[in-house]
């Protein structure tokens, strides 16, 4: 999908994830993967490692050199990408103490990747504020 | 996981998807739908021993973290939580309303793709028929767990 296709859904998802309370921890975890893909996707295209018809859906369906070459044209984006995706088997698919801190800190982790993402965005449409 | 924690994540979903309006939310409202009735396809599955209740949760199909106290783990298991309804198939007898509850999160799971990371529109008339499936897959639900109290 395109970098403004990405960037509507993540802005809306985001806006959805301001109306949840914190102890709803297994949507606000999704919301956070979620919306994290987008801005991810948004930087790769931008950053123009992945073309439009190519998007990342979780990072644990990447082969190993796909992770690598995302890796190494940033490896914050993706690896707290998978940071994220590693909190769903143990908090939404599991029963584990700690999901509220959990959710919280994908909750963190999302308004970070967003911050790289958009700043990516900012350099692709203008070079000179680099 | 076990039966009872199933159980809260239903109630925990359905709460966020109180909060949430099914058109102006979609992709949550959508995805709350989807995870909860995912969790009532494995709540009833463990009611009716097809597959355990135990605490060890998907990473991947047949893949499963196992808390432990010296730490978790991963293991590879042929039977245990689905993550979506056919992820992975149940290579077992399945008793028919648990086949209805699966044949009506594949009626949500469609929708997936299309509408949370694709370019479909979603509308009142994709809305009504998330509802309705889901509605049928947690009734399907409420009816085994009753008749297991019994």
């Amino acid at each position: 999908m395109t970098p403004e296709f990405h960037l509507q859904k993540a802005l809306r998802i985001e806006k959805s994830l301001a109306k949840l309370s914190p102890d709803l921890f297994e949507i606000r975890i999704e919301a956070a993967m979620l919306a994290s893909t987008h801005w991810l996707n948004r930087a790769f295209h931008h950053l123009g490692v992945n073309g439009n018809d190519s998007d990342v859906m979780h990072t644990y369906m990447l082969t190993v050199n796909e992770f690598r070459k995302l890796e190494s044209v940033n490896s914050e984006l993706i690896t707290m990408m998978a940071e994220i995706e590693d909190l769903r088997p143990l908090y939404v698919r599991g029963d584990m103490p700690g999901a509220v801190e959990a959710a919280d800190h994908a909750v963190t982790l999302l308004g970070r990747i967003r911050a790289i993402s958009e700043n990516i965005s900012l350099m692709k449409a203008n070079p000179q504020s680099l | 996981m076990i039966i009872s924690s199933h159980l809260n994540k239903i109630k925990q979903l359905d709460a966020g998807m109180a909060l949430l309006d099914p058109l102006e939310d979609f992709e949550l409202w959508f995805w709350s739908a989807m995870v909860a009735g995912t969790n009532a396809v494995n709540a009833a599955l463990h009611l009716a021993q097809v597959t355990p209740s135990e605490s060890a949760f998907p990473s991947q199909p047949g893949l499963y973290y196992v808390p432990e106290a010296e730490g978790n783990k991963f293991i590879l298991k042929e039977f245990g939580d689905v993550l979506h309804v056919g992820r992975p198939p149940i290579k077992k007898e399945v008793p028919l309303d648990i086949h209805k509850m699966m044949e009506a999160m594949e009626r949500i799971e469609k929708f997936r793709d299309p509408c949370t990371r694709g370019d479909t529109e979603p509308n009142a008339e994709i809305i009504s028929q998330c509802k309705s499936a889901y509605r049928e897959c947690i009734d399907l639900l409420q009816i085994r767990v009753l008749d297991n109290q019994k």
